[in-house]
């Protein structure tokens, strides 16, 4: 008895050492993202494949909240010593933390890396920095124009009505409302920070120029853009007010089948695709002076106060996450667009083409679509954008002063941030 | 010597723990409200009294002083009239009123994002109840939280529904304090229903109104998660309160400067009105019957 006690205990002792070896000998890498649902499904499936072909490094990821909740962790987190390893940060927000060097430089990494021959040009270029590489993009997007093709039948609209212009959406949207207003539902979607970006590129017109830096937000075209954005709110009611005080409330209702038309980003195609099945139809964005699209999505950076051990495990986390075979099925899950050029290739890819119509159509604006300037007030602007567009939107503020009294605020800031 | 610091001993660990999650931030706060920062720099350069002049030239800072003391001064008066009401009534030892006073107490101990996110539903200009409701009623909607005139009383209503159970819950305590006899005497004198409460009770709970004064008005200077969960501070800053502003220009637009003397401000503005207080209503205040 004693001597089976002792073998078992010896036995048991060994496992745990070995274990402790083992433990030990793996590298963790906490990452910070912005996807749950069905997103947060393909990610995690992503990284449970990469563990299992990695076995030696693991992957913690954790759910912070949006990209604006992402920055706003991270910098908290910064000065507190619990930042993580790796961060998703959005194309246009991640310049502040280059510049101050929280990112580290990975274009050493990149340059190595037999990845970078098989990313589009427009992938490579939305990590640049000053010349330098500080995010690999993960999550590409552009905006497009979604529809609810019920709503449009019941409210006797053709399916191939034109909704090229700020005149075509506002004619939508106005049928859709007084035909279907008395039963909850309205005609577009009050845009989102995203959408409202694009249009005002429809419109010929920037926030900032992305090869200057001007500060382009008293623009003709960027007040014109915003007037009419503004007025589907507060003077046509054909967008619900609900979606400018909490913008995902416009998105919501869309998914509900509340709203006729949204302008969104394309990671929007597969929670839209499975709320609305075969009633969602998918349209490039307007083009009411110009085709112009801005891409958006995120990208995976790495922080320079982890070890260079965890930093070499989380780039080669990110360049597995880049490659054609994680892309694909982040693809066909969520459709924000590929970034491999192989990616298309991929059968998980090739019959989400064939079987989900309209998962394409942000890969046909790669044409026109253009990437935005990153400097580091872009962060202040996003982040103060939002208040100023409700003063717009429920028609409590002159647009023109508004966007006067912005722009100054922006370039102040601007110089501020330079110092 | 041991005897004389072991009352001091046995503080210690009370006062490090003070010292540490109270003092020493109030301390840094105080320090970086005279420099520029974002958090990420390596470096927090001296400005002096910059951040100050530019708050006092923030047309936002007395925007967001205006409403809140406007919250202030509607909610404060508002929850504690209701609760010493309510709490008049649930006064006698029934199964009904331990049954509302539970009832009345839970928002208290909900979570205030819930709470939050529930009442932005409910608020909701095309899809929420309230708005079904007066549609059944024949009237038009109501953008409950897109109105600037109307979005501070849905949060004021929101907090006062969420804090009414804790005041009630103190109320009683302050009421069932008051002796008896002294109503037995208000009776045999054959006051009136209306002048016994105005002459006996609402002076002798004064000490709870007092110290509930104190807790609802320092609340009220406080609150940020109602705000943040329902409004962010819109329409148009029409619901910006202090804390609301100083963690937005802290957290959201990387000036943690200006954000710690926002801060500074406002720990000032309280301590100075928690003088006043104990100035002008303390010396009315009767602890004993």
């Amino acid at each position: 008895m004693i001597a089976k006690f002792k073998a078992t205990t010896a036995a048991t002792l060994l496992a745990l050492l070995g274990h402790t070896a083992m433990a030990s000998a793996e590298v963790t890498v906490e990452f910070w993202h912005s996807f749950g649902g069905s997103s947060g499904e393909a990610l995690a499936q992503i990284i449970e494949s990469f563990e299992a072909a990695n076995p030696d490094i693991k992957i913690d990821a954790q759910e912070i909240g949006n990209y604006e909740d992402i920055v706003t962790k991270l910098q908290a987190a910064i000065p507190a010593q619990r930042a993580p390893d790796a961060v998703i940060m959005e194309v246009t927000r991640y310049g502040l933390f280059a510049d101050r060097g929280v990112l580290k430089d990975l274009t050493a990494y990149v340059d190595a890396d037999p990845l970078k021959d098989d990313l589009y040009d427009y992938a490579r270029e939305v990590g640049i920095y000053e010349g330098k590489n500080y995010i690999v993009p993960f999550n590409s997007s552009t905006p497009v124009l979604y529809f609810n093709k019920a709503i449009f039948t019941e409210a006797g609209l053709p399916l191939d009505t034109p909704l090229k212009t700020y005149d075509d959406l506002l004619s939508a949207a106005q049928q859709i409302t007084a035909k279907l207003g008395e039963s909850g539902i309205t005609g577009i979607a009050a845009p989102g920070q995203f959408a409202r970006w694009g249009l005002i590129m429809d419109n010929d017109s920037d926030l900032i120029d992305s090869v200057s830096g001007d500060i382009l937000i008293d623009a003709p075209g960027t007040v014109e853009a915003y007037e009419f954005m503004a007025s589907l709110v507060h003077e046509h009611k054909v967008a619900s007010p609900d979606g400018v005080t909490k913008e995902n409330n416009g998105r919501d209702a869309f998914l509900a089948g509340k709203v006729g038309m949204m302008i969104n980003s394309t990671g929007n195609y597969g929670s839209a695709a499975s709320s609305l099945g075969d009633n969602l139809a998918v349209l490039p964005m307007p083009c009411n002076k110009v085709c112009s699209v801005p891409i958006g999505g995120a990208g995976i950076g790495i922080l320079t106060t982890s070890e260079k051990e965890v930093q070499d495990a989380a780039y080669k986390f990110i360049s597995y996450a880049a490659s054609p075979e994680s892309n694909a099925l982040w693809f066909a899950a969520t459709g924000y667009m590929p970034i491999n050029k192989k990616t298309p290739q991929e059968q998980v890819a090739v019959t989400a083409l064939a079987e989900q119509p309209g998962i394409d159509v942000a890969i046909n604006q790669l044409g026109f679509a253009r990437g935005r300037p990153r400097p580091p007030v872009v962060t202040w602007m996003r982040a103060s954008e939002y208040d100023l567009w409700q003063a717009m939107a429920l028609g409590q503020r002159d647009v023109s002063e508004v966007l006067s009294e912005f722009a100054e605020s922006t370039r102040a800031e601007a110089e501020r941030l330079k110092k | 010597m041991l005897r004389r610091l072991t009352p001091y001993l046995f503080a210690l660990p009370l006062l490090g723990f003070i010292a540490v999650f109270t003092y020493l931030p109030i301390a840094q706060s105080i320090n970086l409200s005279f420099r520029e920062w974002d958090f990420l720099s390596p470096t927090k350069p001296f400005v002096g009294l910059d951040n100050y002049r530019l708050l006092f030239e923030n047309r936002a800072f007395w925007n967001s002083l205006y409403v809140t003391l406007l919250f202030a001064v509607i909610s404060v008066p508002l929850r504690l009239v209701l609760a010493l009401l309510i709490a008049q009534r649930l006064l006698r030892e029934t199964v009904i009123s331990r049954v509302m006073r539970g009832a009345i107490f839970l928002p208290s101990v909900t979570s205030t994002v819930a709470i939050g996110v529930v009442f932005s539903w409910v608020f909701s200009t095309d899809y929420g109840m309230m708005n079904g409701i007066l549609a059944g009623l024949g009237v038009g909607k109501v953008t409950w939280l897109q109105d600037p005139t109307i979005a501070l009383w849905v949060l004021i209503f929101v907090n006062t529904w969420k804090q009414l159970g804790y005041d009630v819950i103190i109320y009683i305590a302050g009421l069932q304090a008051i002796p008896p006899e002294l109503y037995d005497a208000a009776a045999v004198d054959g006051g009136a229903k209306r002048h016994v409460f105005r002459r006996v009770t609402v002076p002798l709970v004064m000490p709870t109104t007092y110290f509930l004064l104190m807790i609802s008005v320092i609340e009220a200077f406080q609150v940020f998660t109602i705000v943040d969960v329902m409004t962010q501070g819109g329409p148009a800053g029409a619901t910006d309160m202090l804390v609301n502003m100083l963690y937005r220009v802290g957290f959201n637009l990387f000036d943690i400067g200006l954000g710690s003397a926002l801060a500074v401000i406002l720990f000032v503005f309280l301590i100075a009105l928690a003088f006043l207080k104990s100035r002008i209503i303390g010396r009315k205040v009767h602890y004993e019957a």
